[in-house]
């Protein structure tokens, strides 16, 4: 699914923000990263998005190359990614529903099953009553729910999240965590980034990678460690 | 429902939201957008009728031989018979001094009263000479020899010089199709950008969730096409109030100018407008799209 040789990222300022990152992640692993603010954590997740290109490295999405002359793939490759960022970008002035809808018009989705699943997803989310409020109404945890059953509703081969449970209480960041581990079950991969490693101490199966000062250390639990 | 006919719907509203977030400039440049084609109108509106003009008078082609009023009408006769014989002379038909002046009294029509002022008939009888007008050279050579004739009046000065107006509009015509084409694709492409920046959040989520730059931008090209569309109506609208002007009150003043049917200049130049400001819609929408692409 994800492979990383020798990858790093350095922007433009010259902050590097990873180093010599090597990975590999299979179809259906769920992936916690842990790390403190600036560690990395979302500088890989924009790598795995094609937000930002390796500066060093090859990084392979999907078998997707991921350097800047591929751009047009890379779009068409973010289409089977349902990506979670953590300051939300849902479309203002839109309903719930309507966020979620929009983010499965341009795919292969009939306008039946457009609507299916995005009623799906909402109720998943445990947001079905607020379908027809402006997301410009919602609350941070809704707003971020919303955020999460717009990308399941995709229902794509890779979910990246990035710092889903940041700001929100302790029940509302375990019912989140929740929704995105039981996406394992549907064969989904599942990234995400966290600095509250108290959600996932207990957490028997996934692998766990801490980034420190842009460099990586994986510990897989479970299944996975036996793989 | 169809795929299509589902996206579209959100495309139409999301151009109506586009339209909406800067509704005060849009309407400003659907204005500016309007008077600008108005103006394209006016010059194509010359340019048709003076081509019309033309067609008719070239199709009219006829020459007034004015003979020497001391010949019998027997001369008169031979004379017609010569003239006949002239390659390019379709036929001859004699005017009489009376017809002549019943002639004038129908053009001028309410003004006829004017030839009262005259005691006696003011007009001359003359030889009609109607011909194919691309002869006229030699015909012309040919009665300038014959003998009994005082003058010729031909209307090749007329064809000349409307020949040359014609061709001033024309020149003027593209000029103004240029620079209308240039003014409407700058005006449609600004506010493009303008809505571009305006939603470029939402863009660049949407770019983020893999969506093609054809289903981020169609909604933008929709509100070129709706912005340049309505600047045509406006376009047309005007043209009309200024035929329906033009025919009810100046161009009867003038009943001797052959002028077209007001429908036959209205339609053509009306879907010509409708179309163009269209196709411009579309063009300067692509190049707001193009050129925020490139700068991204």
């Amino acid at each position: 699914m994800i492979v990383a040789k020798d990858v790093s990222l350095t922007y433009q300022d010259g902050t590097q923000a990873l180093k010599d990152v090597n990975l590999r992640i299979k179809a259906g692993e769920i992936i916690y990263i842990t790390g403190p603010s600036g560690s990395g954590k979302t500088s890989l997740l924009k790598l795995i998005l094609g937000m930002e290109y390796p500066t060093e490295g090859h990084l392979r999405v999907m078998g997707q190359s991921m350097v800047k002359d591929e751009e047009d793939n890379i779009r068409k490759l973010r289409r089977k990614i349902g990506p979670v960022f953590q300051e939300f970008k849902l479309i203002r002035g839109r309903t719930a529903f309507e966020n979620i809808v929009l983010g499965m018009r341009f795919l292969d989705f009939t306008p039946k099953e457009i609507i299916e699943n995005s009623y799906m997803a909402l109720e998943r989310v445990g947001l079905k009553h607020k379908r027809d409020s402006l997301v410009d109404k919602l609350s941070w945890g809704e707003s971020q729910r919303v955020a999460i059953a717009r990308a399941i509703a995709r229902k794509p081969s890779l979910i990246l999240a990035d710092e889903p449970t940041g700001n929100l209480d302790l029940d509302n960041a375990l019912n989140i965590m929740d929704i995105l581990t039981s996406l394992r079950d549907e064969n989904t991969t599942v990234i995400i980034t966290t600095h509250a490693t108290h959600l996932i101490e207990d957490k028997e199966e996934g692998t766990f990678i801490r980034i420190q000062e842009g460099r990586l250390k994986m510990e897989r639990r479970g299944v996975e460690a036996y793989e | 429902m169809n795929k299509r006919a589902y996206n579209l719907a959100y495309f139409l509203k999301e151009s109506k939201t586009l339209f909406k977030i800067d509704f005060l400039s849009n309407i400003f440049s659907i204005i500016s957008i309007g008077l600008i084609l108005f103006i394209l109108s006016l010059v194509l509106l010359g340019w048709r009728v003076s081509s019309y003009v033309i067609q008719i008078v070239e199709r009219e082609g006829e020459i007034n031989v004015y003979y020497d009023l001391s010949l019998q009408e027997k001369d008169i006769n031979y004379l017609m018979e010569d003239i006949e014989k002239i390659e390019g002379v379709s036929s001859t038909s004699l005017v009489s001094q009376d017809e002549a002046y019943n002639r004038m009294a129908e053009i001028l029509g309410k003004e006829a009263g004017i030839l009262e002022l005259f005691d006696e008939n003011p007009f001359t009888p003359f030889i009609e000479v109607k011909i194919h007008i691309e002869e006229v050279d030699s015909i012309l050579d040919e009665l300038e020899s014959m003998l009994g004739i005082d003058y010729i009046r031909d209307n090749k000065n007329i064809i000349d010089r409307l020949q040359n107006i014609l061709i001033i509009l024309k020149v003027l015509g593209v000029l103004a199709l240029v620079a209308i084409g240039v003014s409407t694709l700058i005006v449609v492409s600004h506010i493009i950008r303008q809505g571009i920046y305006n939603n470029r959040d939402q863009i660049n989520t949407l770019e983020l969730l893999g969506a093609p730059d054809i289903f981020i931008g169609f909604p933008f090209i929709l509100e070129g096409v709706f912005l340049t569309l309505l600047g045509g109506v406006i376009a047309f609208i005007l043209l009309k109030l200024v035929l329906g002007l033009g025919y009810s009150k100046f161009f009867t003043a003038l009943p001797f100018l052959p002028l077209p049917a007001e429908e036959s200049l209205l339609i053509p130049i009306g879907i010509f407008i409708l179309l163009l400001s269209g196709l411009l819609g579309i063009i300067g929408s692509l190049f707001g799209l193009a050129k925020d692409n490139e700068k991204a």
